[in-house]
């Protein structure tokens, strides 16, 4: 293994290009260090213009999804040593299918947009108990596939779906929608499932999984909306249910 | 740069905990305008960080009756003998702070723990859970009971997403990636603040009735940290610039498990479910520093046993800087169940599975116990005791209440932010209820911070930005860390003087307008050289040893002397920060200060 590693990665100033191009740098290898330790390597020495996004650096935050030789990784958990064995050069772009702000910086709108389509917030029902919501560690374990989403756009931007138009809510959107219909606390079941179950949902996804190849985080989008398309066909039943648990729960109250 | 002006009723700057809590409780009181302003998109804060739990004392679960207290958890039986206690809560807490918190703040930090993690639970946060559905609780650090209520190894992650999830759905605006530049404070009046837009690269002047800063913390002033980027102590700094004294600022936690090179938090919950610490002959060394609590001892004291260990020569590693985690013996089950991320960090960092092979870790700079110094609701305190700056608040790591003294315990950094946020939040609420106006702007502040961004631009130099923050990081870790002497202080003390110095002279190499991130590590480099300043001064002026601030000169704890909280008053650019004092609020009765041993 050689002691340096040569970066190319797409530029895009849009103050000066009219178009991204790519530009090669080289910068130290050594077996722990990280694309992002890479890139950080080239702002510091050689282009302090060089513009990407990150905060955490061990991959909770969600920042720094980028395109490395064709795939959607986090930069600071993956390591370069693995991507450039045998002499190879690294290519990394930004984010695909969304709109460039400047070198690997993406604008994540229209992402963000249909986070806020699902109402990702938890509607709990009117009375709640006077300690904790009894929820037992089984019904925990089935909203794991979707807690831990960090929502850093890895799925969405390698979704064919979404590169073929921007109305599909899209696999985070969809996770973030499963997390609370599963949820035996959410009150708005059957809303949520309309909207998920409707035009721009669950029906639209092509099981291609590129969103389970892409996340960084081993989550399975795919099966979320399988597990959802199962149950819009039974919204009403579904939504009974939920009362009657919950009824239960405001009746279950401390005295 | 052009500019027009925004206004908002509440502005809060920061979206992690604290500040998210304060623009939701508002909310919920009421407030109908909020703007939170984060440099870093919400979600991205690093509150989500947070790995291990947040501390209440529920009493859901206790040792096995017989195994004196440190034996197998199980569910506490709910109509019997409470497990746990706000007292006790409150005296470990004290205890862990070295006696500098101040215990009328702690008694409220305990006594509203148990609603907010309810409210919590109540708005979504998927807690891990008992076979009966309540809320799992594990053992942590200087804790006597276990009361860390946890979501496997992410509940910061949980945490934060659903307080940011509650605060859309109260209509809360949020302008992601706006970075904070000054505080308008004239005449003791907050009347906003001026922030750049990175994505315009715009200017604006944006007024508020009150303004809470929840920025959060400065781990970054260190090379070996778990501290995200964005870590910089940008509110702190700015506040400093503006008048407002910094508290306390000398006592800096290190975490004792931080990955070997890497400083990325190996959570305390690793040592919470029973995982070891060993020297390179394999030796359980705590039993020599903490022959009771073990590798649960508080923060401060494990860090200086493994750096003990380490000067010492039983490190490991090729330079013998690290400790082995070993938690082989917990179980691929209860790594895989209890510690998921925990487990991945080791395997993408340093190549180590810890259900099969020993991890290396080493002391991490952490937390910072230091900060603006604030009232019980989170008013800034323009003396340091009680005159509040009008309209300012802060919560959260950027300020100091004092609830964690010389040392924090685990799990009680998202309780404080939380619970002081929300606090903060419904003062701000009942002030503007009560009819608080945004008071007016005199003279031209927008022009006074671009005259100053233009400066950096055009500055003569060539020297690195990069190169000099990484120059002070690298002096802070050797002179200003676990343990400190007059020597060592007195060289970073000149060193960053003459690190500032050269900064002064640094240029912004990026030229253009929009997302100027080149811009961004110029203005939080020159916040790093801002307060670190004031970090040594505290620490070469605090002649004694207590929690976090250890001094091999003066290896003792110094009631008579230093029973005190350090207030530093910024001098201008050249003379050092003038330093005053003001005593702990103790209760002499119940808790007055004792011999701290674990």
């Amino acid at each position: 293994m050689s002691d340096t590693a040569n970066l190319r990665i797409q530029r895009f100033n849009p103050e000066v290009d009219r178009r991204p191009h790519l530009e090669t740098y080289r910068v130290p290898l050594t077996p722990d260090t990280t694309i992002l330790d890479g890139l950080h390597a080239v702002k510091a020495e050689q282009d302090g213009s060089l513009t990407f996004r990150r905060s955490c650096r061990h991959a909770i935050c969600g920042s720094c999804a980028m395109n490395v030789d064709g795939h959607n990784v986090l930069v600071c958990k993956t390591r370069l040593a693995d991507k450039v064995a045998g002499g190879k050069t690294v290519t990394i772009r930004p984010l695909p299918y969304l709109p460039i702000i400047k070198d690997l910086v993406v604008d994540r709108t229209a992402f963000w947009d249909q986070y806020l389509r699902v109402k990702p917030w938890l509607i709990p029902p009117d009375d709640v108990p006077e300690k904790e919501f009894r929820v037992t560690p089984e019904e925990v374990a089935a909203l794991q596939n979707a807690e831990t989403c960090i929502m850093c756009g890895a799925c969405y931007s390698a979704c064919q779906v979404v590169a073929m138009g921007k109305r599909y809510i899209g696999p985070h959107a969809l996770l973030k929608a499963f997390l609370r219909v599963l949820d035996p606390r959410d009150a708005a079941v059957e809303d949520r499932l309309r909207e998920v179950g409707g035009d721009d949902g669950v029906y639209r996804c092509h099981t291609i999984f590129n969103c389970i190849d892409a996340c960084p985080k081993g989550l399975n989008p795919t099966q979320a909306i399988e597990t959802l398309r199962g149950l819009a066909a039974k919204r009403k039943a579904l939504e009974a249910a939920r009362r009657t648990r919950q009824a239960a729960w405001s009746g279950a109250r401390a005295p | 740069m052009e500019s027009d002006v925004i206004q908002h009723d509440i502005l809060v700057v920061g979206a992690g905990l604290a500040g998210t809590w304060g623009a939701l409780a508002a909310a919920q009181r009421g407030v109908k305008d909020i703007g939170v302003l984060s440099k870093i998109h919400p979600l991205r804060s690093h509150s989500g960080a947070a790995q291990g739990g947040i501390a209440a004392a529920l009493g859901n679960v206790r040792p096995a009756p017989g195994s004196g207290g440190d034996g197998p958890l199980e569910a506490a039986p709910e109509d019997g003998e409470p497990a746990d206690s706000l007292e006790l809560h409150l005296f470990d807490t004290i205890k862990g702070s070295d006696w500098l918190g101040d215990q009328d703040s702690m008694e409220i930090l305990v006594r509203e723990a148990p609603d907010i993690v309810y409210a919590y639970e109540h708005m979504g946060c998927v807690f891990s859970r008992l076979p009966d559905g309540r809320i799992a609780q594990r053992r942590f650090g200087g804790h006597s009971a276990p009361r860390a209520n946890y979501a496997a190894d992410w509940t910061g992650h949980v945490l934060l997403h659903t307080i940011h999830e509650q605060a859309l759905r109260y209509g809360v605006r949020f302008y992601s990636e706006w970075v904070l530049l000054d505080l308008v404070l004239q005449d003791g009046v907050c009347r906003g603040l001026i922030a750049l837009d990175l994505a315009s690269g715009g200017l604006h002047l944006m007024r508020a009735r009150t303004v809470l800063l929840g920025t959060g913390g400065y781990g970054r002033a260190y090379k070996i940290t778990s501290n995200a980027h964005a870590n910089t102590g940008d509110g702190v700094a700015i506040a400093y610039r503006a008048g407002v004294p910094l508290m306390d600022m000398e006592f800096v936690q290190f975490h004792p498990t931080g990955l070997y090179k890497h400083g990325i938090l190996m959570s305390e919950a690793c040592r919470g479910e029973g995982g070891y610490l060993v020297n390179r002959d394999g030796e359980r060394f705590m039993s020599r520093y903490a022959a009771s609590k073990m590798e649960l001892a508080p923060r401060d004291l494990v860090s200086r046993s493994e750096q003990v260990e380490i000067n010492e020569g039983r490190g490991v590693g090729p330079d013998g800087k690290g400790i082995h985690l070993d938690l082989r013996h917990l179980g691929r089950q209860k790594i895989m169940e209890r510690l998921p991320q925990v487990r991945d960090l080791a395997m993408d960092f340093v190549g180590a599975d810890p259900i099969d092979d020993l991890v290396p870790i080493q002391p991490t700079a952490h937390y910072s116990m230091g900060g603006i110094p604030t009232d019980n609701d989170g008013r800034v305190l323009a003396d340091g005791r009680q005159a509040p700056v009008v309209g300012l608040y802060a919560a959260g790591e950027c300020a100091c209440v004092s609830v964690h003294g010389a040392n924090r315990l685990g799990t009680n950094s998202l309780l404080d932010a939380s619970l002081f946020g929300r606090r903060a939040g419904t003062a701000m609420a009942e002030e503007i209820l009560g009819g608080r106006e945004v008071a007016p702007v005199a003279g031209n502040p927008l022009g006074d911070t671009q005259a100053r961004l233009r400066a950096r631009f055009e500055a003569p130099g060539t020297e690195s930005v990069a190169a000099l923050a990484d120059a002070l990081k690298t002096t802070m870790t050797e002179d200003c860390g676990v343990f400190r002497d007059g020597a060592g202080l007195e060289r970073a003390r000149q060193a960053a003087a003459e690190i500032r110095r050269r900064f002064r002279l640094a240029k912004v190499r990026d030229q253009s307008r929009v997302f100027n991130t080149d811009l961004l590590d110029a203005l939080e480099t020159d916040h790093l050289l801002d307060f670190t300043e004031v970090i040594v001064a505290g620490a070469l002026a605090r002649t004694e040893s207590r929690g976090a601030h250890y001094r091999t000169d003066f290896p003792k704890r110094d009631d008579e002397s230093w029973l005190k909280h350090t207030l530093a008053f910024r001098q201008g650019d050249e003379a050092p920060p003038r330093l005053e004092h003001r005593p702990v609020r103790i209760d002499w009765e119940r808790y007055p200060p004792q011999e701290r041993k674990y």
